[in-house]
């Protein structure tokens, strides 16, 4: 890669692996701790492995493959929630994580509360989130509920919460993973407007099993199969070979059909 | 193997530097991390700190009412019948021996507030920390400040208390905020060691509900550190609590500079104890995350 490039690079991964311990006894842990220098008591267990990827500013890259395949690893690793085993990761620029969103609520706080620390997470600073307040709460769209303890939300709306305040977060890469399935179709349609406004200025990472999302969303995109990059390249031809692998096993569905 | 990260061109994993560089960076860390998540701190803090009393009709008022009602009943037994043969050696004053007891258990109450609850700390966050980039180091500086505004609030009903009673105090207590800091950072040191090994096992909670209350016994809470005979005196400041104590009598209670060697004992268990801490946490905080 040469230098003119390089500065706009904002996520590069080489070789980037990560491997969870898998232990047959809950005590091994301990024990790794303990004497890991002398020996080894976990298997390895390879989620991802020797992945390479450029994404470039203002990029949208869409990520497909099937469950468990590796997919929320990947992003997991990007944000920096957890570090790969191996590899390099460079990443330049605020990252707000779109994952698992409303799961990181605290329950018994109210929305407002949660918007606060949310925020603070995010990196954002009180006065910030305080003059963003009102556009956050609006763009949610869940009226007096704001002042509820979140245990009383529905999960659509607590990803109505956790989505308005990611858009609000000033990201310079946005990392969306399965988020919008659980919304109403119209807060669907403006979360992916709002994507779409976002990608102008914006880098994406958007994990979706709707290929129409990522049609649309997507310039590129990745195909990871057990923690490797299968295919990578144009979008539509990404989908297309994706959409072909997964033609080949429908046959297989029919032997799990409800009626014999 | 090589490995480098870097969010947002800061975080760096691995580098060269030389010995002297990275000792800097490594003493540098916690503080910091601690500067750059202030904000997050701030807000985490404020909820826990209106979460404590949330539901009761009292609310901050317990925060003040339970080490005035702890005073008392101490003054009330050490005036009454409760005959003990150290009261002598306190002065006149019988109030003098509940403030003597009372500021034994606001150090160890800090201690084991925090010691009960570091273990679970991460258990308590890990949604936080599973989902989201929240930095898990902070989780134990929370709970210690938390720990320190409840300890302060003791502090301030101690000293209104003695000046009620015995209508001074002594000129030595302006050096109060000075021994904050020192048990603060112990205090923070702890916690990240106990949370990180309570995150592998639970065992750690266990352990710490049996171990605290005795531990209580190892310290000079309701006795005077000096009393003890020659092999007991000098290792009962293996706990590094008997220096605090001892130091927050000294100028509380008796009016007195505190013993230097006990300020430098004092000093550098306390610092050991935070960069251990530190290390340990930082060590297997990757590990950490997927255990949780």
């Amino acid at each position: 890669m040469s230098s003119s490039t390089s500065s706009e690079v904002v996520v590069r991964a080489r070789h980037l692996g990560k491997a969870y311990q898998l232990y047959a006894r809950r005590g091994d842990w301990l024990k790794q701790v303990m004497f890991g220098w002398w020996k080894t008591y976990y298997k390895p267990f390879w989620v991802l492995r020797d992945v390479d990827l450029d994404v470039y500013r203002g990029e949208s890259i869409g990520i497909l493959g099937r469950n468990g395949c590796g997919k929320s690893t990947l992003l997991q690793v990007i944000c920096g929630m957890t570090l790969p085993s191996n590899g390099e990761l460079r990443v330049n620029g605020r990252i707000a994580p779109v994952l698992a969103l409303g799961a990181t609520f605290d329950a018994e706080l109210s929305g407002r509360e949660n918007i606060m620390i949310g925020g603070a997470v995010m990196g954002l600073k009180r006065t910030q989130i305080l003059q963003k307040f009102d556009s956050i709460a609006e763009f949610a769209g869940i009226g007096d509920y704001m002042e509820q303890p979140v245990k009383h939300y529905s999960v659509g709306m607590r990803t109505r919460l956790a989505f308005a305040i990611c858009a609000h977060v000033e990201a310079d890469i946005l990392v969306v993973d399965e988020a919008l399935a659980v919304g109403d179709a119209a807060f669907q349609r403006k979360c992916l407007d709002w994507i779409d406004s976002f990608r102008k200025t914006g880098t994406l990472l958007f994990v979706s099993h709707s290929v129409v999302e990522v049609r649309r969303l997507c310039t590129r995109a990745i195909w990871i199969e057990d923690g490797r990059i299968r295919a990578h390249g144009e979008a539509n031809d990404v989908i297309r070979a994706y959409h072909r692998a997964l033609a080949m096993e429908k046959d297989d569905v029919h032997r799990f059909s409800a009626r014999a | 193997m090589p490995s480098v990260n870097i969010v947002n061109g800061r975080q760096i994993v691995v580098e060269q530097l030389d010995p002297g560089q990275r000792l800097a960076r490594f003493l540098a860390k916690p503080f910091e991390q601690m500067r750059d998540h202030q904000e997050l701190i701030q807000a985490v803090l404020r909820r826990e700190l209106r979460a404590r009393f949330q539901g009761s009709v009292g609310g901050w008022f317990w925060a003040v009412v339970a080490p005035l009602v702890a005073i008392g009943v101490y003054t009330f037994a050490f005036t009454t019948n409760l005959q003990l043969p150290l009261a002598d050696t306190m002065g006149s004053h019988r109030v003098a021996y509940a403030l003597f007891i009372f500021s034994g258990i606001v150090v160890f109450n800090f201690f084991s507030e925090m010691a009960y609850r570091s273990p679970m700390l991460l258990h308590e966050y890990a949604h936080y920390i599973k989902q989201t980039i929240f930095p898990s180091d902070m989780l134990a500086v929370i709970a210690m400040l938390r720990a320190t505004a409840y300890t302060v609030i003791s502090v301030v009903v101690m000293l209104i208390f003695q000046l009620a009673v015995s209508g001074k105090l002594q000129w030595t207590a302006l050096l109060i905020p000075f021994v904050f800091p020192p048990l603060m950072a112990f205090l923070a040191g702890m916690a990240w060691f106990l949370c990180a090994v309570g995150a592998f096992t639970r065992d750690a909670g266990y352990l710490m509900i049996n171990i605290v209350p005795l531990f209580m016994f190892a310290t000079p809470v309701f006795y005077p550190h000096n009393s003890l005979s020659p092999p007991w005196d000098l290792l009962i400041y293996a706990n590094a609590l008997t220096g605090y104590i001892e130091v927050m009598r000294d100028i509380v209670l008796l009016g007195k500079l505190p013993n230097p060697l006990v300020i430098g004992w004092i000093l550098v268990t306390s610092i050991s104890t935070f960069y251990f801490g530190y290390w340990f946490f930082d060590r297997y905080r990757n590990v950490i995350v997927d255990v949780i």
